[in-house]
């Protein structure tokens, strides 16, 4: 039994050294090819947290009932105001 | 010499065809010319009607529950609920409902839904110090108690407009002689019951004529739980609507035995009764939506959705339906198939500010580039207050920033705060920008300014926790993973953060 990184040297295919394909999967192909290790450019990933954003935020729609208790509401008071302000007028 | 119409019958017409001030106006007018003629009965019922059907709301739907209900409740019978019973802990059941990293949270820690009633417009707030504040964050101010909320001013309101004071003067009206007469005791218990809002004298004559009618209409039975269930007397509510169904299996009375139910906080009985509704009224619209929405609320999304199917199914324009399943498709990571369904719910002519601030989501999360900034417009062009206005820019600076446009961003969730100035996601976002600015102090700001804003969200609580670590402030940092981990336990990052903290501090 080859251990993987024994396959990995028998493989033909070149294979990043961060995506190892599974152990099964591969072909028993007897050649040698070279280990790639990367010295420069980005070689690890440090997971560090970052902010997080609120989500975006689909606005419910309204049911009919709280539509007519809006609009209800609304005429209500502008009915108030309006009476109030002809009460003040005459109190002039 | 022109002909006229019989005013009476020009009212009658009048009330048929819904215009309903004109049909109380002329009915007035005959009330005051013959007032002994035989005509005189047949209009005032008829204007009573009238005004009744003026501010008549579907008592089914109508629920709203003021602080004393709340924080009083006399019906609880355990202090903490086992998981997946009650509607006051949401986070209990084991749906599977999208996390709060990817769906936002209401005030109660319900994801929000795609469908707003009177009864879900504001969650239960689990302490009476979040139940007091509520009022200042929310748009509308939850009342004292029920009893002293909406219908009250109402009420007074239709007073007011009334120069001649009341059209009814109930305080000297004889309940038991009118609880005699059947045809017109029902007109006068809906005019005190939704007009007047005097709930205590709807009682006194739904109690006589259920009396004259010896105890065998469903109807008067009805009413009598229907009053109750204002008073806050669930109890007594429950017996009537029980009593009523033995007399007559009626949709309506399982709809409002199961809102008691629900006030009652035992959503499992409210299903359980969903379903025997359900076998007297195979697949009845309303019982299937009622159990989606207590799955809804019990923050099971899956088999929410579920039921909505079956709505969906038997009524295909039914609009809550439709707006629940495309919102949880979105949220889901399927802007496409939400789009599809938003997109229906504009065909059956929905046409408002909230549907097209979706459809501007879904068509810029599904790629649609073209329709985003239409959709945006077009929601903004119909904004009906401030609240809506300030959502909508805090959906566009989100499609700014998707597309890299960070001063754009900048200025939309700065607009978004200028119309709504309790925005806290507005905040928090700003904060996120302002940081990468490198302005630590303003973003620290916002951050704070948001987390008392909302304190259920577990954003502004991390951010706060991250930006305090980075400045060196280990102790706040700590303070504020903590509030993160109470509103979102899952949150891997915050945990990562802690036990980093934990190190550190045991470390010193």
């Amino acid at each position: 039994m080859l251990s993987l990184h024994e396959s990995l040297k028998c493989n033909k295919l070149i294979c990043l050294p961060f995506s190892w394909p599974s152990e099964d999967a591969m072909p028993e192909v007897k050649s040698i090819i070279r280990e790639v290790l990367p010295k420069q450019g980005q070689v690890s990933m440090e997971d560090v947290p970052t902010m997080v954003l609120c989500k975006p935020k689909l606005l419910p729609l309204k049911s009919v009932t709280l539509e007519k208790l809006e609009k209800m509401q609304m005429e209500a008071q502008e009915a108030v105001k309006q009476q109030e302000l002809a009460m003040k007028e005459q109190s002039q | 010499m022109e002909v006229t119409m019989d005013p009476l019958f020009l009212a009658w017409s009048y009330f048929r065809r819904r215009k309903l001030q004109q049909c109380s106006d002329i009915c007035a007018k005959i009330l005051q010319d013959n007032p002994y003629d035989q005509s005189f009965a047949v209009s005032q019922c008829l204007k009573t009607r009238a005004l009744t059907e003026m501010v008549y709301i579907d008592e089914v739907e109508v629920d709203q529950e003021g602080i004393a209900e709340m924080m009083l409740d006399e019906s609880t019978i355990a202090q903490v609920a086992r998981p997946g019973t009650s509607l006051r802990l949401p986070g209990t059941s084991q749906g599977g409902g999208p996390t709060p990293a990817v769906r936002p949270m209401t005030q109660s820690g319900r994801p929000i839904t795609g469908f707003v009633r009177p009864s879900t417009q504001s969650g239960r707030p689990g302490t009476m110090e979040q139940a007091i504040k509520t009022p200042r964050t929310a748009s509308t101010a939850r009342p004292v108690t029920s009893a002293s909320g909406r219908f009250i001013r109402l009420g007074t309101a239709s007073m007011l407009t009334n120069p001649e004071g009341p059209f009814i003067n109930l305080s000297r009206l004889n309940l038991a002689k009118y609880s005699q007469k059947p045809n017109l005791s029902r007109t006068l218990f809906e005019y005190i019951f939704h007009h007047e809002n005097d709930v205590k004298n709807a009682l006194d004559l739904a109690a006589q004529a259920t009396e004259h009618a010896q105890f065998k209409d469903w109807w008067w039975k009805v009413q009598l739980g229907k009053c109750y269930y204002r008073l806050g007397l669930y109890r007594e509510a429950e017996k009537q609507f029980r009593s009523a169904l033995n007399h007559q299996e009626v949709v309506d009375t399982y709809l409002y035995l199961a809102k008691v139910y629900q006030r009652l906080d035992q959503p499992i009985t409210a299903l359980n009764l969903f379903k025997q509704g359900l076998d007297h009224f195979p697949s009845e619209v309303t019982l299937l939506t009622g159990i989606a929405r207590i799955h809804e609320e019990m923050n099971n999304i899956s088999s929410a959705t579920e039921y909505y199917k079956d709505v969906l199914k038997q009524d295909n324009t039914h609009v809550e339906a439709i707006a629940c399943i495309g919102s949880n498709h979105f949220y889901t990571d399927q802007p496409e198939i939400a789009l599809r369904f938003y997109r229906r719910l504009l065909q059956m002519g929905v046409y408002n500010c909230q549907l097209y601030n979706n459809l501007g989501l879904c068509c810029f999360y599904a790629q649609q580039y073209d329709m985003t900034l239409s959709s945006f417009e077009r929601a903004l062009a119909l904004v009906g207050n401030d609240e809506e206005q300030a959502d909508v820019w805090y959906n566009i600076g989100h499609v700014a920033v998707g597309i890299g446009d960070l001063t754009l961003a900048y200025q939309c969730f700065k607009l978004a705060l200028a119309f709504n100035n309790d925005h806290a996601e507005a905040y928090n976002n700003l904060a996120v920008l302002e940081l990468r600015k490198g302005r630590i102090e303003q973003s620290k700001a916002f951050l704070q300014t948001a987390a008392s804003l909302a304190p259920h969200m577990y954003e502004p609580h991390f951010n706060l926790s991250i930006l305090s670590e980075k400045i060196g402030d280990l102790q706040s940092s700590y303070t504020a993973a903590q509030k993160s981990e109470d509103s979102f336990p899952e949150h891997v990052d915050t945990q990562q953060l802690l036990k980093q903290l934990r190190q550190h501090f045991s470390v010193l």
